[in-house]
């Protein structure tokens, strides 16, 4: 016990010397986490529309101020006699509302009168939010001219539970935290072990007395030490500028967290013990634990549109399972029985990256 | 043409780009590391991210138990965007399920449902969405909201409409509905990848170009080759130039082999002129490459480097749109992002690829991505040469 607490102590003293490695523990985590949260969203509002009135009538004119009035949309002017997917190909709007030149006549007679609704493709989701606006104008629109005539006979009432303002920095900002935890710390555990590799000092650990199991234990604590300061800047940021808060049971978040520190720690202790180098050591590091909790945990986007060949790389993506924990903690509050089947999984992955980092490092164990 | 490679070879700065040249193609690993991982990361970043929202998991609470409420439930789970995912008996049950993420979304169809549709009594039915994924909220409510509309429309035909109609008020004043027909240009089948996958090029280039130029510079410093090169009668500028060119070609190389995936892999049509992406591509390559050799003077060792380049890249690529729109950034940040080398690649590649732009509308993009590519290229041969001198 006392050996790993000796090597814990060494290993954070040599990281508070080392104060590029320090930022990158404790201050580059929160500047993504401000920053990505901040950037990374897809609800589009406010977006630029060029509207062509061919009919020019009063009911024209008020469809037009509908559109107008919203808050998805604003109206820039467009010449009608140029095409308005030139405005597309210019960047200068993202929809173009086209009102025929009949539109006022069918309206009084209470024909059914159509608008088209061009809308820049190129990015799809954009696209789908922009005709989902668009449409909800419409029925507006719809409903207020028809008005006590014709009431809806069937209203949706719809409830947004976990996140009612749709504020996408609350979903992503989880998520971002997770991914500050899966890489940065590896990264410094994998530094420090692939270190001893490349300068040879594992040699003086392998002379010495201590174990493996004390050796890597003494590593794992001593990260898990810097990624707890880490997880308590970032969740205080979390908590006070983000305005999340425990959404129900907080154990299930606190057990996972600490499972989750060990498991990644445990993973840069046997990437840098099965690489003794360094810069390639850092790197096989930061392309799995960026590239895989980015892509596969359903950081961004649902897991669910991974096509199926590759989906299935997600259930062995262990920030997968702490993602979906911290945001049920954070946002639903489903507790233990929603999420006690992660938190073991987490777990068993972590004692996984332990076995095989110390099976590297039992050589040293041979010699007694 | 031939006489002027030859003695463009024979020049001392030929002799350093041979030599440069010969040393990486002699380490066939490093050649292929510098072409393969980012193609390969371009295909799984196109696979794996997509925003589409379909396939929705709804669960539904029927306390009518009516033919019109079965017929609601039909046309809630007819279009792909949700999908049928249990009957519950009450809204207890049904809010579990929806806490632990078995369920996205949840309808509720009160008792009196067919009973007030029949009495010409307007009904509400409740439908509960897991609004944690902000743009799953958004478009599924959307979804919804066009559901119920359609819904809406077709009992009109029907008898029950009809009946529906008269006894809420005799149609004096009927006026006509508008009905929007939308149509998406560039990209009628709104296929997801196109958009993100013409936007991580860049930040591939970017990062590849820094990581790969800092890597070469520190090396031939940390091996101490790099006071022989200097002791050469080569000026610095020749020493820096023939350093990173064959770099340069390389990586553009893996370049054009990524816009080769984009076209054949995920079908993106080239309707612009290639050369005009081609051209941003080797701008935005000239940029990350300097932002290496800028890093790689400050710093000694390998390792240093790298961890340096861990506070420009993450940063660069979270301010880039190449994920998701600038546009969804808030209003402030968005001047922000004006001044990263990706938007604008991101920009010309989006233009001139799926909306076939010319370089009339995108000048302004390319401007910019000029003027970054001097001055980070000056800088980082400014410090190179300070440093050396």
């Amino acid at each position: 016990m006392r050996r790993i607490f000796a090597q814990a102590r060494k290993e954070l003293t040599q990281l508070l010397r080392d104060r590029l490695a320090l930022g990158l523990a404790l201050i580059l985590p929160v500047v993504l986490l401000l920053l990505q949260s901040t950037a990374i969203s897809l609800t589009v509002s406010d977006l630029p529309i060029v509207v062509q009135d061919l009919d020019k009538s009063l009911a024209s004119q008020k469809l037009v101020d509908a559109f107008r009035n919203s808050l998805s949309f604003h109206v820039i002017s467009w010449p009608t006699d140029k095409q308005p997917d030139l405005a597309f190909e210019a960047n200068k709007a993202r929809g173009a509302l086209v009102i025929p030149d009949n539109f006022g006549r069918r309206i009084a007679r209470g024909e059914q009168a159509d608008v088209q609704m061009l809308v820049d493709g190129s990015d799809a989701n954009t696209a789908r939010i922009i005709s989902g606006d668009a449409e909800q104008i419409i029925r507006a629109f719809n409903m207020a001219t028809a008005g006590a005539s014709h009431p809806e006979p069937v209203t949706a009432a719809i409830r947004l539970w976990y996140n009612p303002s749709r504020s996408s920095r609350k979903f992503y900002g989880p998520g971002i935290f997770v991914m500050g935890m899966s890489i940065f710390p590896p990264l410094l555990a994998t530094l420090a072990m692939s270190k001893e590799g490349e300068q040879k000092t594992i040699l003086q650990v392998f002379v010495s007395n201590i174990s493996a199991h004390e050796f890597l234990l003494g590593k794992i604590l001593a990260f898990m030490i810097v990624a707890t300061g880490e997880a308590i800047i970032m969740l205080a940021i979390l908590f006070t500028y983000f305005g999340l808060q425990f959404a129900g049971d907080p154990t299930p978040f606190l057990v996972s967290t600490i499972l989750y520190m060990f498991c990644v720690t445990t993973f840069g202790n046997m990437i840098g013990s099965m690489i003794p180098s360094q810069v390639a050591a850092m790197q096989a590091v930061a392309l799995t634990g960026f590239l895989l909790v980015y892509m596969f945990s359903g950081l961004l986007f649902p897991i669910s549109n991974i096509p199926a060949s590759i989906r299935w790389l997600s259930n062995i993506v262990w920030g997968r399972y702490y993602i979906e924990i911290v945001r049920d903690s954070l946002l639903a509050g489903g507790g233990w029985p929603a999420m006690w089947l992660k938190v073991i999984i987490i777990g068993g992955i972590g004692a996984l990256f332990y076995l095989n980092a110390w099976r590297y490092l039992r050589r040293m164990q041979l010699k007694d | 043409m031939r006489k002027r490679f030859s003695a463009l070879l024979n020049s001392r700065m030929g002799a350093l780009i041979l030599k440069e040249f010969r040393q990486i193609l002699r380490d066939k690993r490093l050649a292929m590391s510098l072409i393969i991982p980012p193609t390969l990361q371009l295909l799984l970043f196109g696979f794996a991210l997509n925003p589409t929202v379909s396939g929705l998991h709804l669960g539904v609470v029927d306390d009518s138990q009516s033919i019109e409420s079965r017929e609601l439930r039909a046309q809630m789970t007819e279009s792909k965007s949700f999908e049928a995912s249990g009957m519950y008996l009450s809204v207890g049950d049904l809010s579990k399920d929806l806490a632990n993420g078995k369920l996205d979304a949840g309808l509720v169809i009160p008792y009196d449902y067919s009973r007030d549709l029949e009495r010409g009594k307007p009904v509400t039915v409740q439908v509960l969405l897991n609004g944690m994924n902000s743009n799953t909220a958004t478009i599924a409510q959307g979804y919804t909201e066009g559901v119920i509309a359609t819904y809406n429309l077709g009992l009109a035909g029907e008898g029950l409409h009809a009946n529906f109609q008269q006894v809420a008020a005799p149609d004096v004043n009927h006026r006509g509905l508008v009905n929007l027909v939308p149509a998406y240009l560039f990209n009628p089948g709104l296929e997801p990848t196109w958009f993100i996958v013409s936007g991580i090029l860049g930040v591939l280039l970017i990062l590849n170009g820094s990581l790969i130029a800092a890597a070469a510079i520190v090396k031939e410093r940390e091996t101490g080759t790099l006071e022989q090169l200097l002791m050469s009668p080569a000026s610095t500028t020749q020493i820096i130039v023939a350093k990173l060119l064959p770099l340069f070609v390389l990586l553009c190389m893996m370049g054009l082999m990524a816009l080769t995936v984009m076209r054949l892999v995920f079908g993106i049509p080239f309707r612009g002129n290639v050369l005009l992406v081609v051209a941003a591509a080797a701008l935005c390559l000239l940029c990350g490459i300097s932002i290496g050799t800028f890093i790689a003077t400050f710093t000694k060792t390998a390792r240093q480097a790298q961890l340096t380049l861990f506070f420009i890249n993450p940063p660069l690529t979270s301010l880039s749109g190449a994920f998701t729109p600038v546009e969804a950034m808030p209003k402030w940040m968005q001047p922000i992002a004006q001044f990263n080398p990706i938007q604008h690649f991101g920009q010309i590649s989006r233009g001139a690829m799926i909306k076939g732009s010319g370089i009339a509308t995108l000048w302004p993009n390319f401007l910019a991505l000029t003027a970054f590519t001097l001055v980070l290229v000056s800088l980082s041969i400014w410090r190179f040469r300070k440093q050396l001198s």
